[in-house]
C-alpha cells in the first residue's frame, strides 16, 4: 500500500513537472495546435469544396490530425528530459520505472486530450459538422483515443530520444502500431456523428479499451529497459 | 554561513556485523563499440573514504563513475556498492548512491526551487517534510535570492550549484562526483570542498573524478589513478586494487584486456 503510494506521488510529480513545462514553454505547445490545425485547413483544400465530401472525410482527417499533431507533442516531452540529461537522473531516482513511465504517459495523455478537444471544434466548423448531439460518445472516442496514443508514444519516445535521427524515428517507429487506434477512433467517431445506426459504437470503444489497456500494460513493462543506457 | 543539514542513508551491517565496502568492483569492463573504456578495475573502497579519482582524458574516469552510479552496465565484470549487488539490485543501489554528472540534468522551464523539490519527490521526502530541506539547500548553495526565477535564465556556474543543491534533497552513502569544481568561480569551489568536508564527517563515501589534482587531493584521504580503462596508481587509505587477471573473469574480456 504505501508503495503504491509512493509510486502514486511520483508519478503525479513527473505528469506535474511536464505540465509546467508545457505550459510555460507555450511557443511550442501552441504551435503544435497550430499545425494540427493548418493540416485540417490542407486537407480540406486537397479534398476540394464539395460539402459532402468533407463531412464524409471529417472523421478521419481529425484523428489523423491529432496524430500528426500527438507525434510532435511526444517528443516534446521527452525532449525536455535530454535538454539537460535529465532522462539519464531520471533513471538514477531510486523509484520504480513503472511510475516514472505511467507518469511520463499521464502527463502524454493530457496533452493529447488538450489538443484533440481543441481540434474537435475545428473541425466542426471547418467542415460543418453538428457535433452538439454526439457530445459524449465523441467524448469518449477522444478521451480512450488520446490514452492509447500517449500509452503507445511515450514508450517510442524513450526509446527514439537517444536516438541521432529521432524526428524521423519515432514516426516510423510509432505510426504502424497506432494503425489499429486510428481505425477504431475514426469508426468510433464516425458511429457517433451518424447517430450510430448500426449500434457498432459500443464495439469500437471497447476495442479502444482493449488497445488502451495492452499497450499500458506493454509500455510499463518495456519502459524500464529504455532508460537503461 | 548557512546551516546545512547533511542527510545520510543508513549503515548497512554486512553479514556476521561486519561492515561491507562501500564500492568493490572485480574487472570491471566497459565496452562502446570496439573500444574499451573500462579494461578491467578491480577497486575496493572502504565505507567513509573520500577518493580522488585522476587521470587524463579518455582514461575512463566517467564511465567508472556511471557504472558505479548504475547509469550504464559493464560489459563484463561485478560491483557491489555497500553488500548490495548493484547489478542484480541496482533500485536498491540507486537509493545509496548519488551521482553529480556533467550535466546538471536540470528542467529549464521550471523555477530553481521546483527542480530541486521535485528531486525531493523523487528520492523519497513528502510535500511537507521536503520543503524545508529543499529551502536549506537553496540557502546552502547560495540560490535562496533566485528561488523563484527559471532554470532557462542560469548561467553554468548557478546550473551547478543548483546540481548540488539536488545532491543536498538526497540521501547518499555514497557520492560520486564527477568534475564537481568545473564551471564555478572561486567562491562556488569553496562551496564545493566545504560540502566535501560535510559529507565526509557524515560518514559519506565519496568518489570525486577531477582535473584538479591538487585540490581533490587535499581533500581527499586516498587517489586512484586510472590511465586507459586501467588503475595505473593507487595511494592512502582505504582503497585497494587487485592486478588485471588476479581474478577469474570471462575469455572476452581477458582478449579485449591484453589487446
Amino acid at each position: 500500500m504505501n508503495a503504491l503510494r509512493r509510486d502514486l506521488s511520483v508519478a503525479i510529480a513527473i505528469a506535474r513537472k511536464d505540465a509546467l513545462s508545457e505550459l510555460r514553454g507555450r511557443q511550442a505547445a501552441g504551435s503544435t495546435i497550430f499545425f494540427a490545425a493548418i493540416v485540417l485547413l490542407l486537407f480540406g483544400f486537397a479534398l476540394g469544396p464539395d460539402s459532402r465530401r468533407l463531412a464524409e472525410a471529417a472523421p478521419g482527417l481529425l484523428w489523423l490530425a491529432i496524430v500528426f499533431g500527438g507525434l510532435l507533442t511526444m517528443a516534446r516531452l521527452h525532449q525536455l528530459e535530454a535538454d539537460d540529461g535529465a532522462f539519464e537522473q531520471l533513471a538514477l531516482y531510486p523509484v520504480d520505472r513503472r511510475a516514472i513511465y505511467a507518469g511520463k504517459a499521464l502527463a502524454g495523455a493530457a496533452a493529447m486530450l488538450v489538443l484533440g478537444g481543441l481540434l474537435l471544434p475545428v473541425v466542426a466548423i471547418l467542415y460543418a459538422i453538428p457535433v452538439g448531439a454526439a457530445w459524449l460518445p465523441l467524448l469518449a472516442a477522444v478521451v480512450l483515443g488520446a490514452i492509447g496514443f500517449a500509452a503507445i508514444g511515450t514508450a517510442y519516445a524513450g526509446l527514439t530520444v537517444r536516438m541521432r535521427a529521432r524526428e524521423v524515428m519515432l514516426p516510423l517507429l510509432m505510426l504502424p502500431i497506432v494503425a489499429p487506434l486510428l481505425l477504431a477512433a475514426v469508426k468510433a467517431t464516425v458511429a457517433a456523428l451518424g447517430g450510430d445506426p448500426l449500434g457498432e459504437l459500443g464495439s469500437w470503444l471497447q476495442l479502444l479499451v482493449a488497445f488502451d489497456v495492452i499497450m499500458l500494460v506493454v509500455g510499463a513493462g518495456t519502459y524500464g529497459f529504455l532508460l537503461e543506457d | 554561513m548557512p546551516q546545512t543539514t547533511i542527510y545520510v542513508a543508513p549503515r548497512l551491517a554486512g553479514t556476521l556485523g561486519t561492515i561491507p565496502p562501500a564500492v568493490a568492483t572485480v574487472e570491471l569492463a566497459r565496452l562502446f563499440g570496439r573500444s574499451a573504456a573500462l579494461a578491467g578495475i578491480s577497486l575496493t573502497v572502504e565505507m567513509g573514504r573520500t577518493v580522488a579519482l585522476l587521470g587524463p582524458n579518455g582514461a575512463g574516469k566517467t564511465t567508472l563513475l556511471r557504472i558505479l552510479a548504475t547509469a550504464i552496465r559493464p560489459s563484463y565484470g561485478s560491483l557491489s556498492i555497500d553488500g548490495i549487488d548493484a547489478l542484480a539490485d541496482p533500485e536498491l543501489v540507486r537509493g545509496r548512491a548519488v551521482y553529480l554528472s556533467h550535466a546538471t540534468a536540470h528542467y529549464d522551464d521550471l523555477t530553481a526551487e521546483e527542480n530541486p523539490r521535485f528531486a525531493a519527490t523523487m528520492f523519497g521526502w513528502g510535500a511537507a517534510e521536503g520543503l524545508p530541506v529543499v529551502r536549506e539547500a537553496l540557502a546552502t548553495v547560495d540560490l535562496e535570492a533566485v528561488a523563484a526565477q527559471r532554470v532557462r535564465t542560469f548561467s553554468a556556474g548557478m546550473r551547478k550549484r543548483l546540481a548540488l543543491a539536488r545532491i543536498l534533497v538526497a540521501r547518499p552513502s555514497l557520492l560520486l562526483l564527477d568534475e564537481p569544481h568545473a564551471s564555478l568561480d572561486g567562491e562556488g569551489m569553496a562551496l564545493v570542498d566545504r560540502l566535501i568536508g560535510l559529507w565526509k564527517d557524515a560518514g559519506v563515501t565519496i568518489v570525486v573524478a577531477s582535473h584538479q589534482a591538487e585540490r581533490v587531493a587535499s581533500l581527499a584521504d586516498a587517489t586512484v589513478r586510472l590511465e586507459s580503462g586501467l588503475v595505473a596508481e593507487v595511494g592512502g587509505a582505504g582503497v585497494s586494487t587487485a592486478p588485471v587477471g588476479a581474478s577469474p573473469r570471462p575469455r572476452a574480456a581477458v582478449a579485449m584486456v591484453d589487446r
